[in-house]
């Protein structure tokens, strides 16, 4: 849908200016490209890191496998904007018992163009286990509580107004009120979201405050360079020193088309956690931590069907979500799903599908994420691109069965007439006393339907290579001038929406290393190429 | 091959639509279209206010989808269309292939897939069942029947936002 003239002019993200910004699909020859600091992807933690670096004055390259897709270009076309926004058009798997479906953004903002803005810290317990248990420095709460506050300011999070709730909203905060729990308004980075609920498929309200719209311009306007299309595939070294990147564009069909090389002195890897290990894996690095405790958020969907029509298209993307139960690893939230994508998750035979989805305008569909104690890894393939392999372990089964029954209770509550269950042996529930059934059903992933949107923790930080990949500011081991910035860097899952956490995070490693890595900045600017390109 | 034979496959040259539609496809190999054809027959929804004639719309929407998968998935999506196409007779013993069956005759012999006790059986039809579903549902005359209108919610949405800054910035024009 065409944007009319005179809305283009009242949204300010549509006037957003992206200046030094080439496509790698313009590329008609081989290039080489010179840096004082390189970064690879552009989500949460690159789009944070590139212009923190910017305005230290560094020169900085972002390279980012996606497009530039500008908010006026979003639109509701489903499918159009998965092509255009998503990683394998949404189609990764793990693998492991159960399949897990795991969706990521692939475009200039990465995630955070295609998530729900859901924007919590990392809650206290967990800082306090990471600097307590994993001996890392400077990572309390305490600690952290400048580097959060310092995004908070830019991704500008707020909850949502009432009128943009939608019938579903508030029957799911009258659900979880009749069974005594709190229905805590979310936070999202968001500026007056006016309930479109298209978070998922790029905002064209302008209202997410994604990196597309804030940390992107910002790195922009202070001079950094961004070169979209274009695939960083391995690392170039010196020694043990990391000089630089290579890769190749990527053409319109998303095919490779010429290959380009960049240098600089300190590289830094936010591909996020699965591509990350992959490309430094594919350059030959092979730590003991790299590639392992991988950790996923594990995440049910169940669907409550009601008498009324709810319409739940109409009205904001998950205006609450249930805290109480963070302590015992879960987390529930809503969001209604778009018609294509819920359909094929639901539950029946081929023949049912179509009596259920008549109706959709009856669903409300309820998620419950957990966070988990098990880990998976990331492999490199024959294929040379990452995989992802994870088992739930027992204990985290027995959580999401606990997650699914509090969820069918809530659905119940608030007055659903049937709930469908992401269980292939237990496919719907008719009635509250169903929820025993839940519970008693044996803790198998064998038969579970689940997804995930966030993974973390393939190269976590320690105090020393015998337990993490990196540092705990992100440099990674045994290599000098080489870096990761993205949810790899957390030692384990933190159970809430990880996006605050890692833009917090990241925030902390790079004011680290422009502080203590300038020296050899300053060595590498009286060098051959550093001189030549300043 | 005559065993192989079951219901004669409607001539795809014959239909002009088909035609246009087979031309119009550069991802899918003819035999990979025919198959996929067959397999959205079997899968697309029915009644219940589901009858849209847009299979051939869900197939060049699949189409439009394939270049965007990793090279190991596109090899396994052409792996497994042909396994589905050959399934009847590998799985069950049965003369017949995907693409000679009639819509109920392969919405039955998809659903086994479904319910198989192979992973890979199950994940591959997902697979292709998603990609169904999400272009069949997502299609205009879909959610219009739907009673489904995001696209106009967009404009609503947009032009509310717009409003509310105007107010705000008035309010405090710094």
């Amino acid at each position: 849908m065409p944007i009319p003239a005179d809305l283009r002019e009242r949204i300010p993200e549509y006037a957003i200016d992206y200046p030094n910004v080439e496509s790698g699909r313009d590329a008609r020859r081989e290039a080489m490209l010179v840096a004082d600091a390189i970064v690879v992807g552009s989500g949460a933690g690159g789009a944070v890191a590139a212009a923190l670096l910017a305005e230290a004055g560094l020169e900085v390259l972002m390279i980012e496998e996606g497009s530039l897709e500008k908010t006026d270009s979003f639109s509701t076309d489903v499918p159009e904007m998965i092509r255009r926004l998503y990683r394998d058009a949404g189609a990764t798997m793990i693998l492991g018992r159960p399949g897990m479906i795991f969706a990521e953004g692939r475009c200039v903002g990465g995630s955070t163009v295609i998530n729900g803005g859901m924007y919590w810290r990392a809650p206290d317990r967990i800082l306090e286990r990471w600097e307590r248990e994993e001996r890392l420095p400077a990572i309390g709460p305490g600690a952290m509580e400048p580097f959060f506050t310092e995004v908070e300011r830019k991704a500008h999070p707020e909850t949502n107004l009432p009128d943009t709730f939608g019938r579903h909203g508030v029957l799911f905060a009258e659900g979880a009120g009749k069974l005594g729990w709190n229905a805590t308004p979310n936070l999202r980075n968001m500026r007056r979201c006016t309930g479109l609920n298209n978070c998922a498929f790029g905002c064209p309200t302008g209202a997410k405050q994604s990196m597309l719209v804030t940390y992107i311009p910002r790195a922009l306007r202070a001079g950094a360079r961004l070169l979209a299309d274009a695939r960083v595939s391995r690392i170039r070294f010196d020694n043990a020193r990391a000089v630089g990147v290579r890769g190749c564009f990527v053409g319109a069909n998303r095919r490779p088309t010429y290959g380009f090389s960049a240098y600089a002195p300190m590289v830094i890897v936010a591909a996020g956690a699965r591509h990350t290990v992959g490309i430094l894996k594919r350059s030959g690095l092979c730590g003991r931590w790299l590639g392992r405790n991988l950790t996923t958020h594990p995440n049910a969907k169940v669907v409550g069907i009601f008498d009324a029509r709810l319409d739940a298209w109409r009205g904001a993307h998950q205006v609450y979500q249930i805290h109480d139960f963070l302590e015992q690893g879960i987390l529930i939230g809503y969001a209604m799903i778009q018609p294509g994508l819920l359909a094929a998750t639901l539950p029946g035979p081929i023949q049912a599908n179509a009596e259920l989805m008549s109706l959709y305008n009856h669903f409300l569909p309820v998620g419950c994420l957990i966070e988990d104690t098990g880990t998976g890894r990331v492999l490199l393939g024959p294929d040379g691109e990452p995989h992802m392999i994870y088992c739930l372990n027992r204990k985290d089964c027995a959580t999401l069965h606990e997650g699914v029954a509090k969820t069918t209770e809530l659905l119940f509550a608030a007055g659903a007439r049937r709930v469908l269950l992401p269980f292939a042996d237990l496919p719907e529930a008719t009635s509250p006393d169903d929820v025993g059934r839940i519970r008693s059903r044996p803790p198998s992933p064998n038969g579970m339907e689940l997804m995930t949107v966030h993974i973390m923790g393939s190269a976590r930080m320690g105090v020393d290579a015998r337990r993490g990949a990196t540092d705990a500011f992100g440099r990674v081991f045994g290599v000098d001038g080489l870096y990761v910035a993205d949810a790899s860097l957390f030692p384990g899952p933190i159970g809430v929406n990880p996006q605050e956490t890692i833009m917090a995070l990241v925030a902390r490693n790079t004011r680290r290393w422009i502080e203590t890595d300038a020296q050899r900045l300053h060595r590498w600017r009286r060098g051959p190429l550093g001189a030549g390109h300043a | 091959m005559a065993v192989l034979q079951g219901i004669p496959q409607q001539n795809d040259t014959a239909n002009p639509v088909r035609r246009f539609v087979a031309q119009a496809l550069r991802n899918l190999s003819p035999t990979s279209t025919s198959i996929l054809r067959a397999a959205i027959a079997g899968l697309r929804p029915r009644g219940h206010g589901f009858d849209q004639p847009i299979d051939e719309d869900v197939l060049a929407e699949i189409d439009r989808t394939i270049p965007c998968f990793p090279p190991l998935f596109r090899l396994g999506f052409w792996l497994g269309l042909r396994v589905l196409e050959w399934g009847p007779l590998v799985f069950t013993g049965r003369p017949t292939r995907l693409t000679r069956m009639g819509c109920d005759q392969a919405t039955r012999y998809l659903d086994g897939w479904l319910r198989s006790r192979s992973a890979l059986r199950r994940m591959l039809l997902f697979g292709v069942r998603t990609l169904v579903y999400l272009a069949f549902y997502q299609h205009p005359s879909v959610l219009h029947a739907m009673e489904v209108d995001w696209d106009r919610r967009m404009g609503e949405t947009i032009r509310l936002r717009a409003d509310t800054l105007d107010r705000e910035t008035h309010a405090d024009p710094r």
